[in-house]
């Protein structure tokens, strides 16, 4: 995409099993429709074990033996680089600690958590890629409210893993989203403050936002000093009735098992009925010049191919960015 | 200069709430259909003579289904393939008492194509399957030649040239029917449309065949092939499309391995002058898992990619050797 935005494309929705998206073969064939859709760099998303091997850092290097190698696999497929990568340290991964379940939100985990980042931030380093896009703490149904303390808490990991980032020329962004126990407008901007902002910025997810109650556009306006990283998604759904407490929310909520039994929250932009203001968003990322990555995304959406085509076209034909 | 003329040939399958549906499911999945094609950069559409009439209840007419594709950067519609892959009493190419009804059946076709921009193609399935023609011998190829050139001359009447369309399974299939055929048909009402894939895997090369009927080209399917027939599963009845026990899937999109050699045919293309427009197929790519939507992703790939740099050789070869 040519634009005075820096567009990317999350490859998260080819990856949603375990046991897909494996072989380099259909690798290449995600990298190859991306290209084919305008976009010549990509978000990763971290995973576990042996079959993640495009997904964890480790096992990506295992495959191709280097950085380097692992560049010229995408280029391959004429994808440039890697914009970002998405880590969630609470996603539980044999890598770390085998599946040692810790959360940012437990200060004995602390140290531990520093440790996990560490093979994002040297990867990242080593293809070039900019922003590490994590999961700031886990899920809300999974523990009490967060007070400011608790927030503090979370906090102080992410500022320790920012320098970290930092040190290696890389920024480190806070992703929200909907199920998390960083929750209301309030929450979030009381974990910005609690987060140094040389070293610590934001991910705003335009559909998770949309989905928590948060106006997309209204908060980057306020906040778009903090705002580093961008994931443009829609969504067709908010979440009126704070199913984002319901046991399991993940299952109950997202896959639509109790509740409103909404089985797909997000959508592709131009989504008939979509709740976020694409148009005004990405007009407000215009206004403030702003200059990260808008990695547009589809996960938890249908055939992946079908969405990024969509996706290209609404850049196309709706936002007005030159394919080539 | 890069080709600009790419259309694309309507197979696809997409997932709807009713399982694996064609997007003329309803219209919202045509127009995503549509708007997917279109993002990839294709500027022409091809379709079966079989869904006019369902684009014209779902868009008001089919030329307002014609400027739904515009509006999406869309050229036009380029080719509507017309086709009796079986051979019944009412309609057989190879019984020439049933030419009456075909050349009726395309009549209501091209009146379904009025107020069209310009369609140029009406592609035709020359025959039905080996199996219900056999023995295919030259008389039974002059009568199929009769029936199109009279359908070629009608056609031509409404601006449309038609296009013969040769299939693996179909009764015309070797080199030497097919140079019978030729020879039957009148060049100026008949022409030539080259699949990539049904040729290969009949045994014959495509890109020769293109070099030597190339005046009589008005089109291709770019599709691939992983095989070859070496176990005539072309005369397997009732159908060796699906049914061939030694080969399951037929077709393939280009780029993976297939046996094509799409470089070497674009480069053929390019310096034989042909101008027309070239058409992306892909049939049953769903089959083993596969998808639609991935396949002509890839498949675009190849040509933005590969196709392209291979056009802009033969450009330069063609610059060189004035």
């Amino acid at each position: 995409m040519r634009d005075t935005l820096r567009w990317a494309y999350a490859l998260n929705q080819w990856n949603v099993r375990l046991d897909v998206f494996v072989r380099h073969e259909d690798q290449q064939r995600a990298l190859k429709t991306v290209s084919a859709c305008g976009f010549d760099t990509i978000e990763l998303a971290s995973g576990t074990g042996r079959w993640d091997n495009i997904s964890r850092p480790e096992v990506i290097l295992a495959n191709h033996g280097s950085h380097e190698s692992f560049l010229n696999f995408l280029r391959r497929a004429k994808v440039r680089g890697v914009s970002s990568m998405f880590w969630d340290p609470q996603a539980p991964a044999e890598e770390e600690e085998g599946y040692a379940f810790r959360s940012t939100a437990n200060p004995a985990d602390s140290d531990a958590i520093v440790e996990w980042s560490k093979p994002f931030v040297d990867f990242l380093a080593g293809v070039g890629g900019e922003q590490l896009v994590v999961r700031p703490v886990g899920s809300a149904w999974m523990s009490p409210p967060l007070d400011a303390d608790g927030i503090k808490v979370i906090g102080d990991v992410w500022n320790r893993i920012g320098e970290l980032a930092s040190a290696a020329g890389i920024g480190l962004a806070l992703h929200y989203d909907c199920l998390g126990a960083v929750h209301t407008e309030a929450e979030l901007t009381g974990l910005l403050q609690a987060t140094d902002p040389a070293t610590v910025g934001l991910a705003l997810d335009t559909a998770e936002f949309t989905i928590g109650g948060i106006d997309p556009v209204g908060f980057y306006r306020e906040h778009a000093d903090r705002v580093t990283h961008v994931h443009l998604k829609d969504t067709r759904y908010a979440d009126t009735g704070q199913e984002y407490r319901m046991p399991g929310a993940e299952s109950t909520m997202l896959k639509g098992g109790a509740g409103r039994r909404i089985e797909r929250w997000f959508y592709e932009l131009g989504t008939e009925g979509g709740l976020v203001d694409v148009k005004g968003f990405v007009a407000a990322l215009r206004e403030r010049s702003f200059s990260g990555w808008v990695v547009v995304e589809s996960d938890h959406g249908g055939n992946p191919a079908e969405l990024a085509m969509l996706n290209s076209w609404y850049l196309q034909h709706e936002l007005g960015v030159s394919k080539s | 200069m890069v080709w600009t003329k790419w259309s694309y040939m309507d197979h696809w399958v997409t997932e709807t709430p009713q399982g694996p549906q064609p997007p003329s499911f309803n219209r919202a999945y045509m127009d995503r259909y549509v708007k997917q094609l279109s993002a990839l950069g294709f500027t022409g559409f091809d379709t079966f003579f079989f869904y006019l009439h369902m684009l014209g209840g779902m868009y008001g007419s089919v030329p307002g289904f014609e400027r739904f594709l515009q509006d999406n950067g869309f050229e036009k519609i380029t080719g509507i393939f017309s086709a009796y892959p079986s051979a019944t009493r009412y309609t057989a190419p190879h019984v020439r008492e049933t030419h009456d009804r075909i050349v009726a059946d395309c009549t209501n076709t091209l009146r379904m194509c009025e107020g069209l921009t310009g369609v140029e193609n009406f592609i035709v399935m020359p025959t039905s399957t080996y199996h219900q023609t056999e023995p295919v011998t030259d008389d039974t190829i002059k009568v199929v030649a009769d029936l199109w050139n009279r359908v070629g001359r009608l056609t031509l009447d409404h601006g449309m040239k038609t296009t013969c369309h040769f299939e693996f399974w179909g009764a015309i299939r070797t080199r030497p029917q097919l140079e019978l055929f030729f020879e039957y048909t009148d060049p100026e009402y008949v022409y030539f449309f080259c699949d990539t894939a049904q040729h290969t895997i009949a045994g014959v090369d495509p890109i020769q065949l293109f070099r030597d009927y190339s005046d009589r080209c008005t089109g291709f399917h770019f599709k691939d092939t992983k095989n070859v027939d070496e176990h005539e599963a072309y005369r397997t009845p009732p159908d060796p499309e699906l049914m061939a026990p030694q080969v399951t899937r037929w077709f393939y999109e280009m780029g993976e391995g297939g046996l094509v050699d799409f470089p070497a045919l674009m480069k053929e293309i390019v310096t034989s002058g042909y101008d027309g427009w070239l058409t992306v197929e892909h049939d049953k790519a769903e089959l083993g898992g596969g998808s639609y939507a991935e396949a002509t992703a890839v498949a675009k790939w190849y040509i933005d990619n590969v196709l392209a740099e291979a056009e802009a050789e033969a450009r330069r070869e063609l610059e060189a050797a004035r």
